[in-house]
């Protein structure tokens, strides 16, 4: 759910007080015709406020904590678990991982591409589902469970949506707007070096099996893009 | 209102038709061009003023409604084979080309020749309405000729039906699940003319747009497959050419 443009007026009043819109736009980088033609529905969208509390230099999680909606954001988050730190590790960064185990010294490892990656959104509800998860969201939201799980395929969710997640897995609140690319790491308060030191505890077993499960998700998804490209051609073949 | 759905049909459909020239002059799914020319020749053949001209020229014994029947025969044969080729419906393609697809087209094939050859057909009239209205033995003829006529076209767009459904609610482009709906609408137009004799004769305007809809949604549904094969390979003519392709070999 977007934020309302009336509290957003207000926000952005509280917090720069003498800028117009247009210089908002302007240190920010959020179009003037997107931030206007969200004023007139009444919408905000999180991502304008995370942009505009950069650009101001203040922490969009205490930009986003300034609605009602968002009041939670504030105070001490519980920090992410280990399984959410490895979940935001790129599957070739898990797959260079294994190979520096394996073959030590064979190839450098290079640094962890910070998140989110191609599959975050997906591997961060894996790391924190206990098998019920997607029905509680579900019950709590009103959200058809097809529906979350069509976002959780595109690699999306809403940032309303990513908070309820994290709240219905009682983990903390950042792991969701991490994976989602709403936020950095540094901006969730993750020390740096977190995900690197979660993949570092793993043993060699257990990032063994993780990566298997991340390439054979991988080639699935490969695979089915194959089989639609065939019949897309098929169809132009036929029928173009 | 009848005579715009009319024109705007054959306008829609000439129109497509004609954009496809160069690229059938280039040797590019030529077939799609020919059901659009098909299509095109069958809906000037259901208008009054084309189709009176038209077989004037044939001897006014109303053997221009008769190559119309057999125009959409071609036309909705084509169409199947490639709908069923392209969604990979095999048993679709089975049931068009198959036995139960030869015997269906030929028993509609015999039923409209021989329903044709009771009537009394002297005098031009579209829609065989002034040989209906003769006497009663003709009006019924009529009736059964364009039973005949439209008991083949429904069997095809039903047959069609389950796999462009299918598309519809697959994960395929948009643009190519729009033209799956588009079909799949006028396949169920199609299916709905099975019922015409039972439509009361003041709700006759009914009849055509159940038919022009048909027409209309697969002729933009094939266009719009064509633009979305387009947006993803640009004709060769746009296209740089390859210097692979052209060096000597």
């Amino acid at each position: 759910m977007p934020l309302p443009a009336k509290a957003f007026q207000h926000w952005l009043h509280s917090v720069a007080p003498a800028m117009s819109t247009a210089d908002i736009c302007r240190i920010s980088g959020v179009k003037r015709t997107t931030l206007a033609q969200q004023l007139v529905r009444g919408k905000v969208a999180e991502s304008s406020v995370v942009s505009i509390s950069r650009a101001l230099g203040l922490n969009p999680l205490d930009g986003l904590a300034s609605f009602e909606s968002y009041a939670g954001l504030t105070g001490p988050s519980r920090p992410p678990t280990p399984a959410e730190l490895v979940s935001q590790i790129a599957t070739t960064d898990l797959l260079h991982a294994v190979i520096a185990r394996t073959a030590p010294g064979a190839t450098p490892t290079p640094a962890l591409r910070p998140a989110p990656h191609a599959t975050s959104v997906r591997n961060w509800v894996d790391a924190i589902d206990d098998g019920d998860l997607r029905h509680r969201v579900s019950a709590a939201t009103g959200i058809a469970p097809q529906n979350f799980s069509a976002q959780l395929t595109a690699n999306r969710l809403s940032p309303e949506l990513a908070v309820a997640t994290s709240r219905a897995a009682a983990v903390g609140f950042t792991g969701g707007l991490v994976a989602t690319g709403l936020i950095t790491e540094a901006e969730a308060g993750w020390p740096p070096g977190a995900r690197q030191a979660a993949l570092d505890a793993l043993s060699d077993g257990e990032l063994t099996v993780l990566a298997g499960d991340r390439l054979q998700a991988l080639g699935r998804t490969l695979r089915r893009q194959e089989q639609e490209q065939a019949q897309t051609e098929k169809i132009w073949e036929n029928l173009g | 209102m009848i005579e715009i759905l009319q024109w705007s049909t054959l306008a829609v459909c000439g129109a497509l038709a004609a954009a496809r020239i160069p690229s059938a002059r280039r040797g590019e799914n030529r077939l799609l061009f020919g059901i659009l020319l098909l299509m095109t020749l069958a809906i000037l053949l259901s208008m009054r003023a084309p189709y009176v001209a038209i077989d004037q020229v044939l001897g006014g014994r109303n053997l221009a409604n008769l190559i119309l029947r057999f125009i959409i025969f071609g036309a909705i044969l084509l169409v199947g084979i490639r709908v069923a080729r392209a969604f990979g419906a095999s048993r679709a393609l089975k049931l068009i080309t198959g036995r139960a697809g030869a015997v269906a087209l030929a028993v509609a094939g015999v039923a409209v020749i021989v329903t044709f050859l009771f009537m009394d057909t002297a005098g031009s009239s579209a829609g065989l309405v002034a040989v209906a209205a003769k006497d009663a033995r003709n009006a019924a003829l009529v009736e059964y000729y364009g039973a005949a006529g439209r008991l083949y076209p429904s069997y095809v767009a039903l047959v069609l039906l389950p796999a462009t459904i299918g598309v519809l609610r697959s994960r395929l482009p948009a643009l190519i699940r729009s033209a799956a709906l588009l079909l799949a609408v006028g396949a169920v137009a199609i299916a709905l003319s099975l019922l015409f004799p039972v439509i009361p004769p003041e709700l006759g305007i009914l009849r055509f747009i159940v038919n022009y809809t048909a027409v209309l949604c697969y002729v933009l549904g094939l266009a719009l497959i064509w633009i979305a094969k387009l947006r993803a390979h640009p004709s060769p003519r746009n296209r740089r050419p390859d210097p692979a392709a052209t060096a000597p070999d």
